[in-house]
């Protein structure tokens, strides 16, 4: 008998986690295809001495630096960003920082508001109860009434403490007469099912060897697959399959034997991320559509947006402890959020006050640095200047969509079964760098504020694209997006996409807890439509 | 088995003290005991390194001195003193004796206790930020 799932998810990070465990909790059969592997938390060095050496290798985020077999190569000769991901069960999410954000009501009507871009298909009330949902299913940390977002359901854990890198940053904040607020974090401050209490090893962002941290690995995947989901690992899929009518009905996919395979499925749900899910519909649809599958618009793969990051480093005198996790931020501020047009550029970005982490990491801000400056004496007292006695304001800024901006297949390069490589094309845009100037200039008085008694700033960091959206985006009209309000393709009415490629704008936040919420609003969506989807099919 | 000729390793040595010489309360490469077992370590958990590095290495003749090689290096061919520096820093801040110094315990098991959460409410932190009320632009507003 063929084996034909009801419903087929492409790829096990984020969004094909949520879309599983649903799913299968709601009966539906469901079979995940996943190019990478389980990780277990004893294969994360965060509990060992070597944590920062194999940060720069085995555990760095850009695929092209791993170099591993599961990872696709991304050329990025064309791009200011580098993009960065990791594929495995819980995809990304097993080397995310879990800052856990909603974005704003202010984001979903970016075009009424700001003129320009566009307004989502759906507003911040309609996404408020799935983001609550998900601040449960992840297990946030957090403290209830930041006036940066209207009222708003408690997170189910208390915040973790601020420490004291939060605490100067918060001194000068308030000095300043500025916006923080301790930030909201998918890390458990308590024990929450299953998951430790966060140890505050700091290492994040190269896997939580405590379990503690919410990865989808540990919070979605056993749920999804006690509920009956079958997860198929180190299966890469190289096209999804249509029918004369144009209808999905399944997918190619490769073994590590290098076999090939044809999962059927009635429907088809992408979750490949925002460079990942382009690559494969303009790889998909076996030479019947030029442009790829669900391509009637030409945007599949443009407006492709990942948040530039520049950086404030402040030195002290005190002892800071600034390698105390977790890695990601300790305080947060949104006091330049909004637009003002009166600095010369629109929309804005949210700051995040982080740790440093370990002397080795320290080295690499030497890059460049005279041999003088970088060694001899001067590597001790650089070293003991920034090490235990610095943090960093960071800035998550908003880039607008550019249809220029896209993600495309690579004429000559390709991943280890020999399927073309995505290449990125993208460069920052004039508003984008207005914006980092100013929000530059302020984290400098930010920092005075708190009394560093010097500073450095990294106008944009290459290595920052973390978050990966808008190359299939969302909206009402087939001539302007890709997908609708569901995630359901225009063009191919039982092909969905729920990762981040759906998002009309990037906001000027992480983005994880909105693709969760959307994943989760898009899944239940279609569980309440079945039986009426079944029977059209 | 070694990965470094005896004359790979008496090179390294002698580069390395140049670059991580005994100064500020903190010892030199070598008097950390960073140029034998825990260069090894360093090579055996990033092997790829090994070949740049050992070219590097080969390139510096024993009577060049040191701080003519690393000069002659940072000039002509920064990528090969890049790779000298990262292992020699990399072992040197995994030697225990220099944590010590510095106090580093690396990324330490430190769950925080329940005093520690919720500071800035008792001593009015947070106060100001939640006297000056909501900032937000709400779209229905307009
Ligand atoms: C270092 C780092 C730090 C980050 N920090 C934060 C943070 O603090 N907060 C936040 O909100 N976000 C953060 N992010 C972003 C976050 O990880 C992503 O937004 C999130 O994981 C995206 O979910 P996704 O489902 O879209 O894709 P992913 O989680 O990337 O999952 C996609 C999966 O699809 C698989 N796949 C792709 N192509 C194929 C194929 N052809 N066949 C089979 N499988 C395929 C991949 O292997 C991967 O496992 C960070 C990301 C990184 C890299
Ligand atoms: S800080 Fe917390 S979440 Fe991060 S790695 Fe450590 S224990 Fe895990």
């Amino acid at each position: 008998m063929a084996d034909i799932a009801e419903v087929l998810i492409i790829g096990a990070g984020a969004s094909g986690a949520v879309a599983a465990k649903h799913l299968s909790e709601a009966g539906v059969s469901v079979v995940c295809l996943e190019q990478g592997r389980e990780v277990s938390a004893d294969e994360f060095y965060g509990d060992k001495p070597e944590w920062e050496l194999m940060s720069q290798r085995l555990w760095h985020p850009n695929p092209n630096v791993r170099g591993l077999p599961t990872d696709y190569p991304i050329d990025t000769s064309e791009s200011d960003v580098n993009p960065l991901m990791f594929a495995g069960v819980g995809g990304s999410t097993l080397i995310y920082a879990a800052h856990w954000q909603r974005f704003m009501p202010s984001d979903f009507r970016v075009r009424t508001l700001d003129g320009v871009a566009d307004d989502w298909p759906f507003t911040y009330q309609d996404l408020e109860p799935f983001y609550d949902f998900m601040d449960v299913e992840m297990g946030v940390s957090g403290l209830a009434g930041d006036p940066a977002y209207p009222p708003m359901t408690p997170p189910p854990l208390p915040p973790l403490p601020i420490g004291r890198i939060g605490r100067l940053a918060a001194k000068g904040m308030n000095d300043l007469g500025w916006h923080w607020w301790p930030a909201p974090q998918a890390i458990p401050s308590r024990a929450y099912r299953g998951r430790s209490q966060c140890a505050r090893r700091g290492t994040c962002m190269q896997g939580c060897p405590e379990q503690a941290k919410a990865s989808t690995d540990l919070t979605h995947w056993p749920d999804a697959i006690a509920s009956g989901a079958r997860l198929v690992t180190g299966a890469r899929v190289r096209d999804i399959t249509v029918n004369a009518a144009g209808l999905a009905t399944g997918a190619v996919w490769i073994d590590r034997d290098g076999v090939e395979h044809h999962q059927q499925a009635e429907k088809v749900i992408v979750c490949a991320n925002g460079v990942g899910t382009p690559r494969l519909l303009m790889l998909s649809g076996g030479g019947q559509f030029a442009s790829g599958l669900a391509n009637s618009s030409g945007l599949v793969g443009r407006n492709l947006m990942m948040h530039p990051y520049a950086a404030t480093v402040g030195y002290f005198d005190e002892p800071l402890d600034s390698w105390l996790g977790p890695a990601g931020q300790a305080i947060h501020s949104m006091q330049f959020y909004e637009t003002d047009k009166s600095r010369g550029f629109v929309r804005g970005a949210k700051w995040n006050a982080m740790p440093t982490g370990g002397p080795l990491g320290m080295r690499s801000a030497y890059g460049g640095a005279p041999l003088e400056e970088a060694w001899g004496e001067n590597l001790h007292r650089s070293t003991q200047k920034r090490f235990g006695h610095s943090f960093e304001w960071g800035i998550i800024a908003e880039d607008l969509p550019d249809p220029e901006n896209r993600v495309v297949l690579d004429d000559t390069l390709t991943d280890s079964d020999g399927i073309p490589s995505p290449k990125i094309i993208y460069r920052n845009s004039e508003n984008t760098e207005k914006l980092i100037a100013f929000h530059l200039a302020r984290q400098k008085e930010a920092m005075e504020a708190c009394g560093a008694t010097s500073i450095s700033t990294t106008t944009l960091m290459r290595d920052c694209g973390w978050h990966l959206m808008g190359t299939c985006r969302m909206g009402n009209d087939p001539e302007t997006s890709v997908l609708d309000q569901w995630g359901t393709s225009h063009d191919v009415p039982n092909l969905h996409v729920l990762d981040g490629s759906t998002f009309v704008t990037s906001s000027g936040f992480n983005p994880t807890a909105t693709i969760c919420a959307i994943a989760l609003r898009s899944v239940l969506h279609m569980i309440e439509t079945r039986a009426e989807q079944r029977t059209a099919s | 088995m070694s990965p470094l000729t005896d004359d790979q390793r008496r090179t390294l040595a002698r580069i390395g003290d140049e670059l991580i010489p005994a100064a500020l309360g903190m010892p030199s490469f070598t008097e950390a005991g960073a140029a034998d077992a825990m260069t090894d370590h360093v090579l055996s958990l990033r092997p790829e390194l090994l070949s740049d590095l050992q070219q590097a290495l080969d390139g510096i003749a024993a009577d060049e001195a040191p701080a003519a090689a690393t000069a002659r290096l940072n000039r002509d061919d920064p990528e090969a003193l890049g790779v000298i520096g990262l292992v020699a820093s990399s072992a040197y801040y995994l030697m225990p004796g220099v944590r010590a110094i510095m106090g580093y315990r690396g990324q330490e098991h430190r769950p925080a206790g329940e005093e520690e959460e919720h500071d800035y409410l008792r001593d009015d932190l947070l106060q100001p930020v939640i006297d000056r009320g909501p900032i937000y632009r709400d779209p229905g507003a307009g």
